[in-house]
């Protein structure tokens, strides 16, 4: 009888993707040709590229397209701000485009949380699978979305890598350059501190591209444009505010003359906020990403510059730069989206003023 | 209970460890033995010290608690909520402290009602109360807590003794006394060796693990509690694989996974030794991936210390 059961079983195990099979429609054959990258390391910052202006001024205003869009788009997790903020930067730019007359619709999703680097794959596996017209992708790591992005270029559907998480296969880049964030924090910082004394880095997860970057241009900037500045200091704190608090509050007893910390992200500078704050010093926190608790603190008057890649705007740039794509536009590899360092003179300034936002042009 | 010399207890072990360690950061750099470093080595052992005294309960009954850092998650963000809806902060934390206990009384009954494994069963609610802090939060960060309760509990009260160690100083000692001096304390490590027999000497076996998982709800409690006033932000993040550090600082103090061993002292001093070792690495500037590895090795040496202790032991009785 109990086998009687498990054979049962067996058969209706099989035969469920034979039946699934013959529910499902065949899939829609997509219209592009699309073309991996080689593999090989691959470094925006230094490619060829547009700015999001320069992207309009070149390529002109958008096409008149009438095929249906439906964009795909996963991030990385949605307990982080900013990709909330990314989300629904996409979600207006189809918005927008919609009400303009375009069929468009923008499916944002994400993995289940920031080590689900497997979860990820299978996001985008899915969407593959159900024939999304192109992908913009936000990997968690360099190389966990790869095998769904052959699977998307096999099925010739678009894929645009949206910062950050690096994918070198990946036919187009949108984000901002990451090696910028750092330039721009280590200049205003050089420049509060008269170009001398002694400051340190938080880094975030050192898998990351953009702890990279940020962390190479703080750097490169600083030995090349302000010798008598030191770096005394340089940990990670996997992106962390109680880890940050903790390493930052050891470093300013280490260094009584510490002069300022660069963090990786506002998250990490938060946290070594509170650690200047209980040391009762006059150290300047410099964070990354402009997320809304950092604004809050700098018009506080705790921290002092957070560099903002507005993830709003970032959002609308890659759904606009999807459309351009589908609808025959030749892009470079990159798209550069506008980022700006806030600090307590621009905090309250609307940020389409502050990077100089238009809305595309239509033809 | 076996008698054997001081010079064989894990706990002179884990001091020796500790003034090696003393020793050597402070060759490396003077600045480790600082009153204020010293400070801050044990001011940062108070979270991962209250998560893994509550745990240590847990395990000393044969058992085990991984939701620990949801647990934690969950009292963040809805003691974050109440504070920031005007709950006054001492109301608060009682409200953080019940939610805690009966936050770890669920996996007791799952452990001693539905008669699932610890393991399994607190792998199950690791994910479900992580959730539920997303769901309480929508992902968002609870911000800007006030004043006092991050005074309450995250001030300096006597000179510069941060209100936190103490209350993971009391916390271990209220731990010790029930562990060492009363009779549940001993039952306690009775179902840890032998949960069948102590049952049928007519212990309520039951409610005595149902209360230890309840007690390291409340270790997650205050621990969160005490995180979310340094940090005066509350994030539904917070605490993921704090647990495995809990572990561990019960592991390296003596604590076996087998059940029916372990002490609050030997727990308290592996907190303290890992922070130690921490805020070592950072002071002697070493890469965060050495710090790993220094972890792990230190975690291995601990368990295999045990087991020398264990040979000599038997070897000592042979004669």
């Amino acid at each position: 009888m109990k086998k009687g059961i498990l054979v049962l079983f067996i058969v209706m195990v099989l035969s469920l993707p034979l039946m699934a099979q013959g529910a499902q429609e065949p899939a829609p054959e997509s219209k592009y040709t699309v073309k991996l990258m080689p593999d090989e390391p691959f470094n925006p910052d230094a490619a060829d590229g547009y700015t999001f202006e320069e992207m309009r001024s070149e390529l002109g205003p958008i096409d008149e397209f009438t095929d249906s869009v439906r964009l795909g788009a996963v991030a990385k997790a949605f307990e982080n701000e900013y990709w909330r903020t990314l989300k629904e930067g996409m979600e207006v730019g189809a918005k927008k485009l919609q009400d303009r007359g375009y069929d468009i619709s923008v499916d944002v999703r994400s993995a289940q949380g920031e080590g689900d680097e497997l979860g990820q794959l299978a996001v985008v596996k899915d969407m593959v699978n159900k024939r999304y017209t192109a992908l913009l992708l936000s990997p968690i790591s360099d190389g966990n979305l790869i095998p769904g992005v052959e699977d998307a270029v096999k099925a010739n559907i678009p894929v645009i890598n949206v910062n950050d998480g690096i994918i070198n296969i990946a036919p187009n880049f949108v984000g901002p350059r990451a090696i910028e964030n750092g330039e721009l924090a280590a200049a205003w910082i050089a420049d509060k501190i008269g170009y001398r004394g002694k400051t340190a880095i938080v880094i975030g997860m050192p898998k990351a591209f953009a702890a990279r970057q940020r962390t190479e241009g703080f750097e490169t900037w600083m030995n090349e444009n302000a010798p008598n500045v030191q770096i005394v200091e340089k940990q990670n704190a996997d992106w962390d505010r109680a880890k940050a608090k903790d390493l930052a509050s050891i470093w300013i007893k280490k260094h009584p003359d510490l002069k300022a910390i660069f963090c990786n992200n506002d998250t990490m500078a938060l946290g070594v906020q509170e650690a200047v704050n209980e040391s009762r010093k006059d150290i300047l926190v410099v964070g990354v990403d402009g997320i809304g608790e950092a604004y809050d603190s700098i018009r506080k008057g705790e921290m002092d510059a957070t560099v903002d890649s507005f993830p709003y705007y970032k959002g609308q740039v890659a759904v606009e730069s999807a459309l351009r794509i589908l609808s025959g536009q030749e892009l470079p590899r990159v798209v550069w989206t506008p980022q700006a360092l806030i600090d307590s003179t621009n905090v309250d300034v609307p940020a389409a003023e502050i990077i100089g936002w238009t809305e595309p042009e239509f033809k | 209970m076996k008698k054997y010399s001081i010079l064989m207890q894990r706990e002179f072990a884990i001091i020796v460890a500790l003034f090696v360690m003393l020793i050597v950061f402070t060759i490396v750099d003077p600045i480790y033995i600082s009153s204020g470093n010293l400070l801050d080595i044990i001011e940062q052992s108070t979270i991962n010290g209250l998560l893994a005294i509550g745990i240590t309960f847990a395990i000393i009954t044969g058992g085990i608690d991984l939701s620990v850092g949801s647990t934690f998650a969950i009292v963040i963000v809805t003691v974050g909520n109440m504070l920031k809806a005007g709950v006054p902060p001492f109301v608060a934390v009682l409200i953080g402290l019940v939610l805690g206990y009966l936050l770890g009384v669920v996996n007791g009954l799952l452990v001693t009602q539905m008669r699932l494994q610890p393991f399994i069963a607190t792998l199950g609610t690791m994910s479900v109360y992580r959730g539920i802090a997303y769901v309480i939060t929508g992902g968002w960060p609870v911000l800007s807590m006030p004043s006092t309760y991050r005074k309450m509990l995250d001030g300096d009260l006597i000179g510069d003794i941060p209100v936190s160690v103490l209350i993971l100083f009391a916390f271990a000692f209220v731990g010790y006394i029930y562990l060492k001096y009363l009779r549940a304390g001993m039952h306690l490590y009775a179902i840890g060796n032998n949960e069948e027999a102590t049952r049928l000497s007519g212990v309520n076996v039951d409610r005595l693990k149902t209360m230890a998982y309840g007690v390291c709800g409340v270790g997650a409690a205050l621990s969160g509690m005490i995180l979310l006033a340094r940090l005066g932000t509350g994030e539904p993040t917070a605490g993921q694989g704090y647990e495995l550090n809990a572990i561990a600082a019960a592991a390296i103090g003596g604590t076996s996974l087998a059940g029916g061993k372990g002490s609050m002292l030997g727990t308290l001093l592996g907190a303290v030794l890992l922070s130690a070792l921490k805020v070592g690495l950072i002071v002697a500037g070493v890469d965060t991936f050495w710090q790993f590895i220094a972890t792990g090795l230190i975690i291995i040496i601990a368990a295999y210390f045990e087991i020398i202790q264990d040979k000599i032991q038997v070897a000592g009785y042979g004669r």
